[in-house]
């Protein structure tokens, strides 16, 4: 067990390392000239001064190698300073952290959501494979995935906020303005639980351990209860672990409806107006919580299924 | 009698037949899937005519302006009416698709290459380079594609090349995990080792007995993944980084509908409309495959759906 944790924590690091100097690199490679983009976006204005721009330049140390930019760079993001917005000049470090915390509590919203639902619906489904109830629920989850949230989103705003008047709109205020995001950023995730944790119910329904159940004299539903899922769970939860990572930063669109202040649309506007520092920052921080996530997830499924403990210590 | 019970007569058809085998072997295929296959065909069918054949149905120019007309009702000149601008919502709708549809199937066709070629030479090499593409499919799957959509265009700029690529570079990990995992299963046979024998070498064992065997499985998935891809793309119209000003797509029409949601719905229903079924019918179409392949794998494996008769199906 442990050799196998070390190797994957030096794997997790040099990952980081790989990534983050890709998303250093790659703005200032493209980008005809950083300076010049900075005072694009702070100014917008098509007429900029060559001076400004050589200020800007020894300002910020963008004239000197892309690598020693680089070492810099990282030694400070080592310390947690990313460094000043171009645009509003604030900390980058600041304006993540504040992100992060409003990404994962809509993140984790959304998908407990998902998860409450999806673990009736996909026990209902398995319990007659093939039976009416299955194909319904089946055919509700093919439904939700083919539905944009760029769609749902704005008719629900329509409906809920301006006819209705049950929810406030957009913004990040109060507890209800969480409702109607997570309610519609749940769909997606709660179709792909349903789909999986049926699947891996079908698998345990049919285990010698069920029939035992079933044959000491326990109901369909007890013996559900009191074996199936524990043992439907671990595909799920990867499953949900997957989601956690692509949900905190992958919300953009919604986020961006919403007005949420999260790292979508933290990320997005640091796209819109040539905010280097905080693309980079932004990325960093998505793939960096990718990677734990998914390193956490593994060690977590390890931890749940013994089975899986022998034969990776083995090879 | 299931048609899969019947005894696979490949090849074995005289000459003279062999077109009328041929028609009839499709027709029996078709008539053999799961009714969703069937009908999320036809539909999708129908929409790929109508995009196909645009430059010649489409009644309007999408992009003309007619301010006396704007926001027009449906009626004999608009079918569907017109927009903000006096557009024919019709004509957009058409053009639109095929800028969205078509970035899906590229991207599809080139995750496809890729994932199925890396996946099965991964899984005949082994070692080091199976062990560092897996982590990276393990990154990659957990990474939102959104932000690396983003962050692409934040360094090449928007356009289709940029969305073909981000789309790719995030798009083409299921397809490796899953030939890696069948290329395994099917190394284990009897057949790679005569060949292996016989001195094939590994380029043509890949190309002859690998790839025809992960066909099916794959166009599945294909098929699964297409909605997620249209959406995606969509999204990223609907922030106004997709497809750019002359041009426009189904989530560009929903940004550009958005402030006159209210006034006239039909704006905002009619693209939202068009990505779901869109979305929906090709999911239908992978799901009507996989039931059809876990069928198969039931049959071939000696055991039964529980407890339906096998034209239900297991799912």
């Amino acid at each position: 067990m442990a050799p196998f944790i070390a190797r994957r924590f030096a794997v997790l690091l040099l990952t980081l390392l790989a990534v983050s100097v890709l998303c250093f690199a790659l703005p200032y490679l493209s980008e005809a000239d950083p300076a010049r983009s900075i005072l694009r976006a702070r100014v917008s204005d098509l007429a900029i001064d060559a001076d400004a721009v050589e200020g800007l330049k020894a300002k910020y140390g963008l004239d000197r190698p892309l690598a020693v930019q680089y070492a810099s760079w990282i030694g400070n993001v080592a310390r947690g300073d990313f460094g000043y917005s171009f645009t509003n000049r604030l900390p980058v470090s600041d304006q993540i952290g504040s992100a992060l915390r409003v990404s994962a509590t809509l993140a984790l919203t959304s998908l407990a959501i998902a998860l409450v639902a999806a673990f009736p619906l996909g026990t209902v489904a398995a319990v007659r494979p093939g039976g009416r109830v299955d194909n319904v629920v089946t055919f509700v989850t093919q439904s939700l995935v083919a539905l944009p949230e760029y769609w749902l989103g704005p008719l629900a705003i329509l409906v809920f906020a301006l006819h209705l008047g049950w929810l406030p709109s957009a913004g990040w205020l109060e507890p209800a303005h969480i409702v109607m995001p997570a309610c519609v950023l749940a769909l997606r995730p709660l179709a792909y639980f349903t789909r999986v944790a049926r699947a891996s119910m079908l698998d345990v329904l049919n285990a010698p351990y069920m029939t035992a159940a079933r044959s000491r004299g326990l109901s369909l539903a007890h013996s559900i209860v009191a074996h199936g899922l524990r043992n439907a769970t671990p595909p799920v939860m990867t499953l949900f672990g997957i989601w956690l990572a692509g949900l905190i930063g992958g919300a953009v669109v919604i986020e961006v409806i919403f007005a949420i202040p999260g790292m979508g649309r933290l990320v997005y506007s640091a796209v819109v107006n040539h905010d280097i520092p905080l693309l980079q920052a932004g990325v960093v921080c998505i793939v960096a919580l990718a990677v734990a996530i998914n390193t956490v997830a593994d060690l977590l499924y390890l931890a749940l299924n013994p089975t899986l403990r022998v034969s990776r210590h083995g090879a | 009698m299931a048609p899969e019970l019947r005894p696979t007569m490949n090849g074995s058809g005289a000459a003279s037949h062999a077109a009328a085998s041929a028609v009839r072997r499709f027709a029996s295929a078709f008539a053999a899937r799961h009714w969703w296959f069937t009908v999320g065909m036809s539909v999708f069918a129908v929409i790929a005519a109508l995009l196909l054949l645009t430059p010649w149905i489409s009644p309007h120019d999408p992009a003309a302006l007619d301010l006396r007309m704007r926001m027009a009702s449906p009626g004999p000149q608009h079918w569907l009416g017109t927009d903000h601008l006096g557009r024919d919502v019709l004509s957009r709708l058409l053009e639109g698709g095929r800028f969205s549809v078509s970035i899906a199937l590229v991207t599809l066709l080139l995750s496809v290459g890729i994932g199925t070629m890396l996946g099965a030479l991964s899984a005949r090499i082994g070692g080091l380079f199976d062990e560092a593409l897996m982590r990276v499919v393990d990154l990659l799957l957990s990474f939102p594609e959104v932000v690396v959509a983003l962050f692409l265009i934040a360094v090449l700029g928007p356009g289709y090349g940029t969305l073909v690529l981000a789309l790719t570079i995030t798009g083409w990990t299921p397809f490796a995990r899953m030939s890696r995992g069948l290329a395994l299963e099917v190394n284990a046979q009897d057949y790679i080792a005569a060949a292996e024998v016989l001195g094939c070498r590994r380029r043509f064992i890949v190309l002859r007995h690998l790839i025809p065997n992960l066909a099916r499985p794959i166009a599945a998935i294909i098929f699964l993944r297409f909605g997620h891809k249209l959406i995606t793309v969509g999204g990223l119209s609907f922030l106004g980084l997709g497809v750019q000003p002359p041009g426009s797509d189904w989530g560009a029409m929903l940004a550009d509908a958005r402030p006159y949601m209210e006034r006239m719905p039909l704006l905002a229903i009619a693209p939202g409309l068009t990505i779901f079924l869109t979305a929906l019918s090709v999911t239908m179409v992978g799901q009507g495959l996989e039931i059809s392949a876990d069928r198969r794998m039931a049959t071939a494996a000696g055991r039964r759906p529980r407890g339906k008769q096998p034209e239900q199906g297991e799912r």
